[in-house]
C-alpha cells in the first residue's frame, strides 16, 4: 500500500510540474527543468521510506540499479523538509525539493497558499536559470583565458621570426590557413644540408609572394615549378611544406596532395625544423580524410617526439586532440 | 513494482550471502605490455609445523597485480633456491626471469621473521635484501611489506600493498531490509573484516590522514550522521546529528578538521569542522548543491562538486583567500574528485557518451583522460603511491569493485562473492 501511495506522489508530481514548463518558451530552459525533474523525482519515494531508497544528487538516468541500491544522504533531506503527505498533489513543484531553503518550505495546502506557490516556483525557475547562465559564464571566461594565453603563444612566436627577418633572412610568415610556425631561417641554418643555388632565393621569394597575395593556385603551380628546378635546393623543404599547406587551401583541395607533400618533407627531412610541423599537418590531413586512428597516431607522436621542444605544433597537436578526440 | 522486481532479482546470492562474509577475489583483466619478468620462489620455512602463510604466493600476487610484474609461475622453476648459495642463475636465465626473489621464514612464539633478497639474474647480483619481523597474525601484512619492498626497488615508486581498504557491500533481502555492511580489508581484498553492520544505509567511508581512524555516514539512528570510530580501540563518536543532510566527510591532512556536507542552513553546503571544539565554519553558501568536498595535499584549498553551473562540476575553494573557481570544462558532468598526493593528478567520475566513467585530470596541463571503460563507474578513491586508482563499478549487473593505474594500462576486478559492494576507500599509509 506504500507502494502504491508512493507511486501515486510521484505522478502526481508529473503532473504538476508538466504544465509548469509550458509556461517557459525557450526549449533549453525546458531542458533544464526536466533534468531537475529527473533529479528529485526519484528520490521522492525515500520521502516516505526515509533511507530504503535513494539517488545520487545528480541522478543518472541511465543506472537502472541506483534507486533502491545506492543510498544518498540527499534524498533524505526532502523527507524532512517536506513530508510527502504534504506535498503530494498540491503546488510544490518538484525540483524543489532540494534547491529550495527551509523556510520556503511549507507547500500550499489549498486555495490561499497559490499565490505563493507561484511565486516559489517562479523563484525555482529563476534559480535554475541563473545557474544556467552561470554554467555558460564560467565557461567562456575560461575559453577566453585559453585563447588569451595561445595569442601571446603565437605573438611570441611571430616576433620571433619577424626579428629574424630584420636579421636578412628568408622567412616566409603570415601563414593563412592556421596558426603553425612556418619556415623560418633556422630552415637553413639548422640543417645546414644544402646551400643556396643561384638564383633559388628570388625562385623561391617569388613562388612565396604568390601565396602573401593569396594566389593560391598559382603558387601551387610555382612551387611545383620551383621543386623541379631545385630539388635539392636549400629552400626545397619549405616549399614541399607550403605546398602541403597550398593543397588544403586551394577549393576544391586536395587532400591526398596535400599528405604526399608533407610526408615527403618527413622523410626526407626528418630534421628539418618544419617537421613538427609537417607532422602536425599530417594530423590534420588524416582527420580531414576521415582516418582518426592515423590522425591521433600522428598528433600523439608530434606531443611524444617534440613534447619538450618549444615547437608550437605540440601545443596545436594538443589543442586539435582535446577538440576532436 | 520496480521493488518488487529487485526484490527477487538478488534472492540466490542474498540468501547464501547472509552470515558469509565479503570477501573480495581478483581478476586481471589488462596488464602493461612488457612487464618485468621476476621469479618468486616459495620461501623456505624454518619453524614447527607448516608454515601459516604462503609469503611468497601473497608477494607474487601483489607483484602481479600491479601489471608491472609477471611473475614466473612456480611449475616452471627450475629449483627453488632460499639461500643465495644455490642459486643456479643459468636455471632462471632459462625461464627468462629477470629477477629472482627468495627468502626464509622462521617463527618463535607469536612472533615471525622474513628474510628476503632479491637477485638480478642477468648481472648475477643481489640487488636487495631485508628483513620483517612481526606478529604471526600478521603474517600478510608483513609479506605486503615485502612486496611494497620490491616493488620501490625495481619501479622507484613506493609500493602501496601494505595499505588498506574500506568499502561497503550491501546485502539484498527479499521482502525484507537491506543489510549494509562496512568492511576493512587488506589492499588485496584479504582478511575481511565487517567494522559495522547495520539494516540502514551506511555510506562515504573515509580514512584519517595516520590511517588510525575512520569516519563514515550512518543512518542507524533513522537519518544520517557522521561518525567517527578509531580502528584500534574500536571507539565511536557520533560527530554530527544535524537536521536534514550530514555526509561526504572528509579529514584534513593535518587530521583537524573534518569537511563535510550539511544542508541544516538550506541546500546542500560545505562545512569544516574542527574535531577538537567541533566547531563550525560553513565555506559554501549557495542555493546549488554543493557536495563532495575533498582536500588537497597542502590542506590550502579544497575540491567539491558544485551544480551551480547548471551541471555538476568540480570546483576548488581557497581557504586563504575564500574564492571559489571552476576546475572541470570537459564534459556536461565531473563529479566525485579525489587528489593524489602529488597534488597534481585528480581523479574523478566523468560522463561521455551517456556513460560514467573515472577520468583523470592533470591540473598543470588541464588534460582529462578517461581511465575506464567500464560503465557506471563511481566513487573513485587513490591509492596513496598514486599510481592505481579503486572504484566501483557494475559488473553481470552487479556493484563490485575494480582498479585502473593512473595511466590506464592496467586493469583488475575485485568482485565480491556475495552482495554488491561500492565506495572503495583506500587507506592513507599505514605507520608500523
Amino acid at each position: 500500500m506504500a507502494n502504491m501511495s508512493k507511486l501515486l506522489v510521484a505522478s502526481g508530481l508529473v503532473l504538476v510540474t508538466g504544465p509548469l514548463s509550458l509556461q517557459v518558451p525557450a526549449q533549453d530552459y525546458v531542458d533544464v527543468e526536466a533534468e531537475r525533474r529527473g533529479r528529485t523525482t526519484p528520490s521522492e519515494p525515500a520521502a516516505a521510506a526515509p533511507g530504503t531508497t535513494a539517488t545520487d544528487p545528480y541522478a543518472r538516468p541511465s543506472e537502472p540499479y541506483s534507486a533502491p541500491a545506492s543510498t544518498d544522504p540527499y534524498s533524505v533531506q526532502p523527507s524532512q523538509a517536506y513530508p510527502a503527505t504534504s506535498y503530494g498533489l498540491n503546488n510544490a513543484p518538484a525540483g524543489a525539493a532540494i534547491a529550495a531553503p527551509p523556510v520556503a518550505a511549507p507547500a500550499p495546502a489549498s486555495g490561499g497558499g497559490q499565490s505563493m506557490g507561484t511565486l516559489y516556483i517562479q523563484m525555482q525557475q529563476l534559480q535554475q536559470e541563473v545557474m544556467r547562465l552561470n554554467g555558460i559564464v564560467e565557461e567562456q571566461a575560461n575559453e577566453v583565458r585559453k585563447l588569451k594565453s595561445q595569442s601571446l603563444e603565437r605573438y611570441v612566436d611571430l616576433d620571433k621570426r619577424v626579428s629574424a627577418m630584420g636579421a636578412g633572412a628568408v622567412v616566409a610568415s603570415g601563414d593563412g590557413s592556421s596558426s603553425s610556425a612556418v619556415p623560418g631561417p633556422s630552415a637553413a641554418s639548422a640543417t645546414g644540408q644544402a646551400s643556396e643555388i643561384p638564383g633559388e632565393g628570388d625562385a623561391y621569394r617569388g613562388a612565396y609572394s604568390l601565396v602573401r597575395s593569396q594566389q593560391f593556385e598559382q603558387a601551387v603551380g610555382a612551387f611545383q615549378q620551383f621543386l623541379r628546378n631545385y630539388p635539392d635546393g636549400k629552400y626545397a623543404p619549405n616549399a614541399h611544406y607550403w605546398l602541403g599547406e597550398l593543397y588544403l587551401v586551394i577549393d576544391p583541395s586536395d587532400l591526398e596532395a596535400s599528405r604526399q607533400a608533407f610526408t615527403l618533407l618527413l622523410n626526407q627531412y626528418p630534421d628539418n625544423p618544419k617537421a613538427p610541423d609537417a607532422m602536425y599537418k599530417l594530423g590534420k590531413v588524416q582527420f580531414l580524410k576521415g582516418n582518426r586512428e592515423k590522425s591521433k597516431e600522428y598528433l600523439d607522436r608530434v606531443i611524444s617526439k617534440y613534447g619538450s621542444t618549444n615547437s608550437s605544433a605540440v601545443q596545436l597537436s594538443r589543442d586539435f586532440l582535446a577538440e576532436n578526440f | 513494482m520496480k521493488r518488487l522486481i529487485l526484490a527477487i532479482v538478488p534472492l540466490l546470492f542474498a540468501l547464501a550471502a547472509l552470515g558469509a562474509r565479503a570477501e573480495l577475489t581478483i581478476e586481471i583483466t589488462q596488464g602493461m605490455d612488457n612487464p618485468t619478468a621476476i621469479a618468486v620462489v616459495p620461501f623456505a620455512w624454518q619453524g614447527p609445523g607448516t608454515a601459516p602463510e604462503d609469503i611468497a604466493w601473497v608477494v607474487d600476487s601483489d607483484l602481479a597485480r600491479s601489471g608491472q610484474f609477471s611473475p614466473v609461475s612456480r611449475s616452471d622453476m627450475l629449483g627453488r633456491p632460499s639461500t643465495q648459495n644455490d642459486i643456479f642463475y643459468r636455471d632462471w636465465r632459462a625461464i627468462e626471469s629477470e629477477y629472482l626473489l627468495i627468502g626464509r621464514v622462521s617463527a618463535q612464539g607469536t612472533q615471525m621473521r622474513i628474510e628476503y633478497e632479491l637477485y638480478d639474474v642477468l648481472r648475477q647480483k643481489q640487488a636487495h635484501k631485508g628483513v620483517e619481523v612481526g606478529s604471526v597474525n600478521e603474517a600478510r601484512m608483513l609479506s605486503h611489506r615485502v612486496s611494497d619492498a620490491i616493488y620501490q626497488k625495481l619501479t622507484g615508486i613506493r609500493g602501496a600493498f601494505a595499505t588498506r581498504l574500506l568499502y561497503v557491500s550491501v546485502t539484498r533481502v527479499p521482502g525484507g531490509k537491506d543489510y549494509y555492511r562496512l568492511t576493512l580489508a587488506d589492499s588485496d581484498g584479504a582478511r575481511p573484516i565487517v567494522l559495522l553492520e547495520s539494516r540502514e544505509p551506511v555510506m562515504a567511508p573515509g580514512w584519517s590522514p595516520d590511517g588510525t581512524q575512520i569516519s563514515y555516514v550512518s543512518f542507524e539512528s533513522g537519518r544520517p550522521a557522521i561518525y567517527r570510530q578509531n580502528l584500534s580501540t574500536g571507539a565511536r563518536e557520533q560527530l554530527t546529528n544535524f537536521k536534514g543532510l550530514n555526509g561526504a566527510p572528509a579529514w584534513s591532512p593535518d587530521g583537524n578538521t573534518m569537511a563535510m556536507v550539511l544542508s541544516k542552513d538550506g541546500s546542500p553546503d560545505i562545512y569544516l569542522m574542527n574535531l577538537m571544539t567541533k566547531k563550525l565554519t560553513r565555506i559554501t553558501r549557495h542555493y546549488a548543491i554543493d557536495t563532495e568536498p575533498t582536500w588537497m595535499p597542502d590542506g590550502r584549498s579544497l575540491m567539491f562538486t558544485s551544480d551551480r553551473g547548471g551541471r555538476p562540476q568540480i570546483y576548488r575553494y581557497d581557504l586563504r583567500t575564500g574564492t571559489t573557481e571552476r576546475v572541470t570544462f570537459e564534459g556536461g558532468y565531473n563529479a566525485r574528485a579525489r587528489v593524489a598526493q602529488d597534488g597534481r593528478n585528480v581523479v574523478l567520475v566523468h560522463q561521455q557518451n551517456g556513460q560514467f566513467h573515472i577520468a583523470l585530470l592533470d591540473l598543470v596541463t588541464n588534460r582529462l583522460q578517461v581511465l575506464t571503460s567500464t560503465q557506471l563507474d563511481e566513487s573513485p578513491s587513490i591509492a596513496p603511491n598514486g599510481s592505481m586508482v579503486l572504484y566501483g563499478t557494475k559488473h553481470a549487473g552487479r556493484g563490485i569493485l575494480a582498479a585502473v593505474s593512473v595511466d590506464g594500462g592496467v586493469k583488475f576486478r575485485l568482485p565480491s562473492r556475495d552482495g554488491d559492494v561500492r565506495e572503495p576507500a583506500w587507506s592513507p599509509y599505514m605507520s608500523r
